[in-house]
């Protein structure tokens, strides 16, 4: 495909004809809440490929967590379960692994760094102890001796001062940042070909941000072939890390392609009002736009599109009828009603790069 | 940090005067006392035994005169407040606390015969409630708003609502005498004869053996197992009543702190490092969950050793809580002066040790 060939010149773009590292069909997580079934992810698909850097952005409720969740098979149940779909990796479906052979692939394989430096660490425990016990939970065979050096040298690579006596500490006499960067050092400790980000750096300030996503960038670069899926608000962010771009909406995909598509041609109108939301120098002299009305809650999201209540461009049958996924022709994939023209609907088999049709 | 704790056992010293002054003080003011009692019933002693003969009434009150001097002294009771309230603390610092109006015994020895009694009784209900409690705390988090949870709760808060003593007097009914069902003893702390050891101790032991001549059980005799029995035995059912009044408290506070930690972001993490869910919850969660359970500790701990009179009244145990009840009903103010000081030290240092332990399991926690 020629999007493909494209992405073989974007440093941290893969090559096209490999094998997805991890690949995602139709999966559905839902939560049963008061009132019904809340559909949190309904029905998403999409490819990582080795040493990518996949972006997944969208407002606040749109299922980013609850699909990265689902991945590591950590949606707590009750309320919530995945109701359908497959994550393929490495040659299985993760979705039928046994719970051991699943907690073999959690921090092992595939880790996760969460929003919340401030509470995802263990405050009773020091961060050595932290650290040491993913090593060995994976590696029993290594000597208490081994697990604390590589600790350490993790400690040193993500640029924690005085490593060795810090090990020591507890997480609260850690920054925020700081914490932040121990997470990173915890999740990478076992060397994980897919990293999984969920927003991590929503919560420190400017500059630390900018030091932690370059952290998270440099260390994964050592390891040939390692993936990151970033889950972000930012779209800054996003231009600057990543290859290609997810958008998401109401539990579903709404569009796909690369950086450069989504920033220089988005096609659906909630990604170009996600766009000119985005503080620019270009646009300075106008007033900062936003999109109209809030995401709805869950429960309350309409039967035919799932932006059409906030649309601009809305038309009657969005009310109506959900539109299906639709790939242009220069590989984009969008959601929208007013695509379907120039564009060709997805079918269930897929191009291993791009995005799939939800199922009925 | 060692700085802070050593403040906080120095304060122990104006604490403990607080609270030894006001009872001091109020074992002053109230009316009669030990020495009128005391008077009252050398009199009446005397009155009968002379048969109002020999002795003229002058006679009785050179007698009773001296005689209060004599018992007047013993509490310095001759002296003002002050005075004598600073020699009562200047004994107790030589660890003299008296000796008792009642029995003339000095009141260490009294409290020393009892205190083994009611350390026995509390850290064995403190010891056996943890024990309980937090395992069955941590079954009903894990399965919160199962069936098994809605019943635990059922009997945990029927037990919660009724008052110890009064289960008391319900388990006697029911389970002790004649009445109903003759399993557990009336009260005691163990048997006196053959017949009244449990079956087990029957058993094992000889008759012939640990029975002396006069059919009175000869302990010493018996074997430790037997002995054991015998104690047990009659702990069973004033330990269950102990243990009722803090067992809502602490289930529910395991629960209620346990869930609250499950559903804490580090849990989250802990799952995502491929940890297993026995070592997530048992030693990630469970030591976080512990840290409110901490804070009672020593206070329950210095409560359940000073007895519960209510508790030790209805079983008839001869321990710290009826030795001060009855001390302070019978004017026998140096015992219960005595009582007080020992409570009180062992609450003091009951809440130091809470606060040791509550920074021991939490690292954030730091006393300045
Ligand atoms: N445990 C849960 N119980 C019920 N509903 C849930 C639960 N977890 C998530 N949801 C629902 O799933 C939807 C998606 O949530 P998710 O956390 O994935 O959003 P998000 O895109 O990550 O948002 P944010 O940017 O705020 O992190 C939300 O509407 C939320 O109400
Ligand atoms: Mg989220």
């Amino acid at each position: 495909m020629e999007r493909d060939e494209n992405a073989a010149k974007n440093p941290d773009g893969a090559a096209g004809d490999r094998a997805p590292l991890l690949s995602v069909r139709d999966l559905a997580t839902y939560f049963r809440v008061e009132g019904g079934v809340a559909k949190a992810v309904d029905g998403i698909s999409f490819d990582v490929m080795p040493g990518e850097v996949l972006g997944i952005v969208g407002e606040s409720g749109s299922g980013k967590s609850v699909a990265s969740l689902s991945i590591l098979r950590l949606i707590p149940d009750p309320p919530g379960h995945i109701a359908r779909g497959e994550i393929r990796y490495g040659g299985r479906d993760l979705l039928k692994l046994s719970y051991q052979e699943m907690r073999s692939i959690r921090g092992n394989e595939i880790a996760m760094i969460f929003q919340e430096p401030m509470t995802a660490l263990n405050p009773v425990f020091t961060i050595g102890f932290q650290l040491i016990e993913t090593l060995r939970q994976h590696h029993p065979q290594m000597s208490k001796q081994e697990a604390f050096e590589r600790a350490v040298l993790r400690l040193e690579q993500v640029k924690i001062p005085d490593a060795a006596k810090r090990m020591r500490d507890h997480p609260h006499q850690f920054s925020g940042g700081m914490r932040q960067r121990v997470m990173i050092a915890m999740a990478l400790c076992c060397n994980p070909q897919l990293l999984i980000a969920d927003e991590p750096t929503t919560a420190l300030d400017v500059t630390t941000q900018a030091q932690i996503m370059e952290l998270m960038l440099t260390l994964r670069a050592r390891r040939e072939g390692g993936s990151i899926i970033l889950i972000t608000h930012d779209l800054a962010v996003v231009a600057e890390t990543c290859r290609r771009v997810i958008v998401m909406y109401g539990g579903k995909i709404q569009e796909v392609g690369t950086v450069d598509q989504i920033f220089s041609s988005p096609r659906h109108p909630y990604t170009i009002g996600l766009l000119e939301s985005l503080p620019s120098a270009q646009r300075g002299k106008d007033r900062l736009h936003t999109i109209p009305g809030n995401v709805p809650y869950i429960m309350d999201l309409p039967t035919g599109c799932k932006f059409c209540t906030r649309c601009e461009k809305v038309i009657d049958r969005c009310h109506q009828e959900e539109p299906e996924l639709h790939q242009l022709k220069n590989g984009q994939l969008v959601r929208c009603h007013l695509v379907e023209d120039e564009a060709v609907k997805v079918s269930g088999d897929m191009p291993s790069t791009t995005t799939s049709a939800p199922a009925p | 940090m060692a700085s802070y704790f050593a403040r906080r056992l120095l304060l122990m010293i104006p604490t403990f005067i607080g609270v030894t002054v006001i009872v001091f003080g109020i074992t002053r003011l109230v009316p009669g006392g030990p020495v009128e009692k005391e008077l009252m019933a050398i009199q009446s002693a005397l009155a009968g035994g002379e048969g109002g003969a020999g002795t003229t009434m002058v006679g009785t009150e050179l007698i009773t005169d001296k005689l209060r001097k004599q018992l007047e002294q013993s509490f310095y009771l001759d002296k003002p407040f002050y005075e004598a309230y600073l020699l009562w603390l200047g004994d107790v610092v030589r660890l003299d606390l008296g000796e008792s109006f009642a029995t003339k015994e000095p009141v260490w020895t009294r409290i020393k015969e009892r205190f083994p009694i009611s350390l026995t009784f509390g850290l064995t209900g403190f010891i056996l409630s943890y024990l309980i409690c937090i395992p069955l705390g941590i079954a009903k988090a894990l399965r919160h708003a199962g069936v098994f949870d809605l019943a635990t709760s059922i009997v945990v808060f029927v037990g919660y609502s009724i008052p110890g003593w009064a289960i008391g007097l319900l388990l006697l009914v029911f389970l002790a005498g004649d009445k109903y069902w003759d399993v557990f003893p009336l009260g005691g702390t163990h048997s006196d004869t053959f017949a009244s050891l449990p079956g087990l101790a029957q058993l094992i032991e000889d008759p012939d053996v640990v029975v002396d001549a006069n059919g009175e059980l000869v302990r010493e005799k018996m074997s430790l197992a037997a002995r054991f029995l015998d104690r047990t035995y009659y702990m069973i059912l004033p330990i269950f009543c102990y243990m009722m009044g803090s067992f809502a408290t602490l289930t529910i506070l395991t629960k209620n702190s346990l869930l609250d930690n499950l559903s804490q972001d580090y849990v989250r993490t802990a799952f995502a490092k491929g940890l297993a869910p026995m070592r997530v919850i048992f030693l990630h969660t469970l030591r976080n969950s512990l840290i409110p359970l901490a804070t009672g500790l020593g206070h329950a701990l210095s409560v359940l050793m000073a007895g519960s009179l209510l508790i030790e009244q209805i079983f008839n145990i001869p321990g710290i809580g009826l030795l001060g009840y009855n001390a302070l009903v019978g004017f026998d103010f140096t015992v219960v002066m005595g009582v007080l000081a020992i409570n009180t030290v062992l609450l003091m240092f009951g809440n130091v040790f809470s606060d040791m332990l509550y920074a021991l399991i939490d690292p954030r926690i730091r006393f300045e």
